[in-house]
């Protein structure tokens, strides 16, 4: 057995490495099809609840708009008012014990974290797409667009790059976040440190291990979305076209940022 | 000659305030070039905003060749009457070239390929074709409103509104766009125009209306009206906007 910590730590990797790495995998996967669903129930959401029904519509429509817009406020205020931990024990016992439905706990941790960050992306997209132009969304509607049809063609372009920031800092919290899954038994990152930790009693030298797997992780994370933000900010210059025969000129006008 | 919008006793109030459109009545042929002045706050802006629906009207009702704007489906109102803003909005994620083309794919279904002929043609017309792709940020003020010019005609309009088209340009470029205009005007759209620019108003109208507190006072041929306004508002109007 070793006898000092750096020792210890050597032996641990040694013997848990793919337990680390098959535990960071799952994180990894929890936070990123959490994120991107997340991310589109809260665009699809924004959609509805910006909504505005024209002047021909009748009551029946009228009356399904609002009730939808009141189920997404409720949804919205339900699930940032409880923690992400107590989400998980009422998805998964709740199924069990009331639906008789045993659901896989990697499943149970896809749903808690999607809707969870759905819930949080709520204000985030909303901003974004006030950070649109209004004058956008009438010059849309005066060119005979539907809401559809001016928020995904011409609204949640603009407001996604403006947010992308925003969403890879809720990537960053759910890569973190997803701790707490391990109370209904989901083999992540921490899940698996506290298995390799009961077995040698080396809490501290384990989690140490942990949080500089967590660390690589995120500090990875932020810097990938970095270069992904540079990309959807667009092309720097455009092309001044010196004929009608699309022949391009060689005049490349750079774009003042 | 064909009448393309009539307006029946139009009133607008926005919430509890007190009216900004009082009952106009007011009715346009097709071809006709129509000029719309008036102090600010007179509602010009609402009353254009009112005939293509971007605002509901409280009462009253406005026609397109004869059928209530209000039970046309929206798609087929806003392609027959195209609006140009007085802030452009141009769609800011597209290309010169993609603003013409969105409308007429999404709202007319037509072809990619029909959709950036017709966008070539009137980007030609306006004087842009050479700026195609260049988004809207890359743009001057003057070129961003014929491109916005252009994104209108694309749809095939038979009627334009303009929301004082020049009055975010800087005097420079004011010219390019009034041109644009006033050659559209040789092509039989029927034009209503909000404008402080008395020039244009007086060589290019057919017709112009002054508006006051949410009523047309005046509404004459522009050798009329700017020669021997009827009304004493608009004296007083016209003698202080042609002195500044
Ligand atoms: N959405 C709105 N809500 C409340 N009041 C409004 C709204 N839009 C316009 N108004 C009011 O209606 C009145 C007329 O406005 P409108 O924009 O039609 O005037 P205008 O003649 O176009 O003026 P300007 O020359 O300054 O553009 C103003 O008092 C304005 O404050
Ligand atoms: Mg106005």
């Amino acid at each position: 057995m070793p006898t000092t910590f750096f020792g210890w730590v050597a032996f641990l990797i040694a013997r848990y490495g793919d337990l680390f790495l098959r535990g960071a995998g799952v994180t990894m996967l929890i936070a990123g099809v959490g994120t991107v669903a997340g991310f589109a129930i809260e665009l699809g959401v924004a959609i509805v609840r910006t909504a505005r029904l024209s002047a021909g519509a009748g009551p029946l429509r009228r009356g399904a708009l609002a009730a939808a817009k009141a189920m997404l406020s409720v949804y919205i205020e339900v699930f940032r008012g409880t923690p992400m931990i107590v989400q998980a024990m009422v998805v998964y016992y709740g199924a069990l014990e009331y639906l008789g439905l045993d659901i896989p706990a990697m499943a149970a941790a896809f749903l808690v974290v999607s809707v969870n960050t759905g819930a949080y992306m709520a204000e985030i997209v909303r901003g974004g797409i006030l950070s649109v132009d209004a004058g956008q969304k009438e010059a849309a509607t005066a060119v005979g667009m539907t809401h559809w049809q001016a928020m995904t063609a011409v609204i949640l372009p603009q407001a996604v790059r403006n947010i992308m920031p925003s969403v890879g800092n809720e990537f960053v919290v759910n890569i973190k976040d997803s701790s707490v899954l391990n109370v209904i038994s989901v083999t992540e990152l921490y899940f698996m440190s506290k298995s390799a930790a009961g077995t040698y009693w080396k809490y501290f030298e384990v989690f140490f291990i942990t949080s500089v797997v967590y660390f690589v992780l995120t500090f990875t994370v932020t810097r990938l979305l970095r270069l992904v933000e540079r990309r959807l900010s667009g092309g720097d210059s455009y092309t001044v076209y010196g004929s009608q025969s699309h022949t391009p000129a060689e005049i490349k006008v750079p774009l003042a940022p | 000659m064909e009448e393309m919008i009539r307006i029946e006793r139009l009133e607008k109030r926005f919430g509890n305030n007190p009216p900004v459109l009082r009952g106009i009545d007011l009715a346009f042929q097709q071809g006709e070039a129509a000029c719309i002045i008036g102090p600010s706050g007179s509602g010009k802006s609402t009353l254009l905003r009112c005939i293509n629906l971007l605002e509901r009207p409280s009462a009253g009702r406005v026609l397109y060749r004869g059928q209530d704007v209000a039970l046309l489906p929206p798609q087929v109102l806003h392609a027959r009457v195209g609006m140009v803003f007085q802030q452009f909005n141009l769609f800011e994620n597209m290309s010169a070239l993609n603003n013409c083309v969105a409308g007429q794919r999404k709202a007319l279904g037509r072809s990619r390929h029909d959709s950036e002929q017709k966008a070539l043609y009137y980007l030609e017309q306006v004087g842009m074709l050479p700026y195609r792709d260049a988004r809207p940020r890359q743009l001057s003020g003057g070129q961003k409103q014929r491109v916005a010019i252009a994104r209108a005609l694309c749809m095939d309009p038979d009627v334009l509104l303009f929301d004082e088209p020049t009055s975010a340009l800087d005097p420079e470029m004011v010219d390019e766009v009034l041109r644009v205009m006033a050659d559209l005007r040789q092509r039989g759209l029927t034009m209503l125009i909000v404008t402080h620019e008395m020039a244009f108003a007086r060589d290019a109208a057919d017709r112009v209306i002054f508006m006051d507190e949410g009523l047309v006072v005046e509404d004459g041929p522009p050798g009329q009206l700017f020669t021997a306004p009827q009304n004493a508002r608009t004296a007083a109007f016209l003698a202080r906007s042609l002195r500044g």
